[in-house]
């Protein structure tokens, strides 16, 4: 693995949206995860953030994030439609290919599979159009989904093309979720793998882990659980998952740094983690029959 | 629920039965309208406040918009005729449109239609748009909208037996399986066997409307064309006959060329004429379908 397959998330820098893709791009870095505070936070305007991000080059991982859509019902599912509208409009403006969607926090939303399931499906289809694939990821806080093998029957019942799961390490290990419930999950069904880490062994409350999860994550490599980060990334790579990371560090002290230094730490924890998976840029080794074909 | 509630058949959840109009949207509409003439099609009603003219053809509607927000808030029509929708006649259009939008279609702009009638409608691929109408047969929506034309006969027959086959819909890479969920789960759209295939350009997934009536061909762009300006969109209508010979020596005789090149000759199974008016084309598929 290299820079290559990994986007840097603007919501670990501060700074204005120019600064964070330059310091992004100075480190190496090809792709950028965006989130929709980039382009509506922008002074010029969304379409002034759309033609930077244009033009700096970086190829958009995804777009972030569409909360609490499933479960809702009557005005309130209206209202989240009318949300994921326009979630998607600046998605595909931008040109990210990935939106992301984290389950349910809502106290008003129901849990069961089928509401959920018909929901998904919805979503996927407003995305059908615009040419965008929708990663669903369990929120550890979720009401109803907070666990990945919950999104991934979901997705999997759900049973739409362009509907996928993001899995994200800091709540698989928050929840002390079973890596290996990984290798039960269909490969080219994750659309987007999102990395960090964090520094204490326990969280003992759900607020704990809100806090912790919006303020104190640091890169793979940084934290105290290196070894299973270390675990989740080469079981995704041995399952032949070859899609993209990010990482997504929401950390109070970086968004008070330099950018260029926190670009740098980025940069590192993509080292550190290539260390651990180096062969994947030579697929042809690992892709079966297809390694006949020069 | 009242008890009027349709309760559709899972095959056909629309009660889809066949095209009722097709759609092109241009610039140049005299420019259009005497190709269209040439292909079969005959001028028989004038939009009673619009630039917009109905020619028919046997069994076909087809429409051409002209307006210059024939396409709100899209781009204006440009002077290549483009297909801009297809409307499907349903049993019930208000029932269609809600059922779509209820499974994530977004709902067309408003005033999109060439009609004045409230059609309901979704937005298709690319800038196009699907229709549903249900008012067809003895009182039609042309009967409200359009004028007709002083000693135009308003049923033309069909040259060569022609007829609605299908539309081609060009995707972009690896979008087969969205559009398959697209068509199959709003329409009920199943899709064909890999290798059966009408017409002389077999390529492609293959989707057969639940009343059958009707195809959808989705072609991705071809490998090694990475350098193609590829959009995604409707591209092509397909005019289905029994005897492609005949139709094609018909519209010979009216001055449409067709490409003779290659692999796309002329041949019992289908024909392609050549590219009008800067990128127009149709295609003659043989067809087993009722006209």
């Amino acid at each position: 693995m290299n820079l290559d397959n990994f986007g840097m998330d603007t919501i670990t820098l501060a700074g204005p949206l120019e600064a964070k893709l330059r310091a992004i791009q100075d480190a190496g870095f090809t792709q950028v995860m965006l989130s929709a505070a980039d382009l509506v936070g922008h002074p010029g305007g969304e379409d002034a953030a759309v033609a930077a991000v244009r033009s700096s080059g970086l190829r958009v991982t995804g777009f972030q994030v569409l909360r609490d859509f499933e479960g809702l019902s009557g005005h309130l599912h209206a209202y989240k439609v009318d949300v994921a509208k326009a979630m998607l409009r600046m998605c595909r403006a931008l040109g990210s290919e990935v939106l992301l969607a984290c389950s349910s926090t809502s106290a008003h939303a129901v849990g069961d599979p089928e509401s959920l399931i018909k929901d998904l499906q919805k979503l996927a289809m407003l995305a059908v159009p615009l040419d965008i694939r929708i990663a669903y990821e369990a929120l550890s806080w979720g009401r109803h989904v907070n666990e990945f093998p919950q999104a991934a029957e979901l997705v999997q019942r759900a049973d739409r093309a362009n509907l996928g799961l993001a899995l994200d390490s800091f709540h698989i290990f928050a929840n002390k979720t079973r890596l290996a419930a990984l290798q039960e999950i269909d490969p080219a069904k994750v659309f987007l793998v999102q990395l960090s880490d964090f520094m204490w062994e326990e969280i003992r409350s759900p607020d704990d882990r809100i806090e912790t999860a919006r303020h104190y994550r640091v890169f793979p490599g940084e934290g105290v659980h290196s070894t299973r980060v270390a675990e989740m990334v080469r079981t995704l790579d041995e399952m032949g998952y070859r899609g993209d990371y990010s990482f997504e560090v929401f950390n109070d002290d970086y968004r008070q740094l330099p950018l260029p230094m926190v670009a740098e730490r980025a940069r590192l924890s993509v080292k550190w983690i290539s260390g651990l998976v180096s062969r994947r840029s030579l697929p042809a080794r690992r892709s079966g029959g297809a390694a006949a074909v020069p | 629920m009242s008890i009027r509630e349709p309760t559709p058949e899972p095959s056909n959840p629309l009660g889809l039965g066949g095209i009722e109009f097709i759609e092109y949207a241009t610039s140049k509409p005299q420019e259009f309208g005497s190709l269209l003439q040439k292909m079969g099609f005959s001028a028989v009603a004038r939009h009673r406040s619009r630039e917009v003219l109905l020619y028919r053809q046997g069994s076909m509607n087809l429409i051409v918009n002209a307006h210059p927000d024939a396409l709100p808030g899209l781009s204006s029509p440009g002077s290549t005729p483009a297909l801009a929708a297809i409307a499907l006649r349903v049993r019930d259009a208000a029932y269609a449109h809600r059922r779509a939008l209820e499974l994530g279609a977004w709902d067309m702009p408003t005033r999109a239609s060439a009609m004045e009638l409230n059609i309901p409608g979704i937005h298709g691929v690319g800038d196009s748009l699907v229709y549903f109408v249900d008012r067809h047969g003895d009182f039609s929506i042309y009967d409200v909208d359009f004028v007709p034309l002083a000693g135009a006969d308003p049923g033309p027959p069909a040259i060569a037996g022609l007829h609605y086959f299908g539309v081609v819909q060009a995707i972009l890479v690896d979008r087969t399986a969205d559009w398959l969920d697209f068509y199959q789960s709003l329409f009920g759209f199943s899709v064909l066997p890999q290798g059966q295939y009408f017409g002389i350009l077999p390529r492609g997934t293959l989707l057969e409307s639940p009343c059958r009536t009707f195809y959808l061909q989705l072609i991705e762009p071809p490998p090694g064309s990475e350098e193609i300006h590829w959009d995604e969109g409707l591209v092509r209508l397909g005019l289905g006959a029994r005897d492609i010979p005949a139709a094609t020596r018909a519209l010979q005789e009216r001055g449409i060329a067709f490409v003779d090149r290659g692999t796309v000759q002329p041949s019992q199974k289908g024909a392609l004429t050549q590219a009008y008016l800067g990128g127009v084309n149709f295609e003659l598929v043989v067809s087993h379908l009722k006209p």
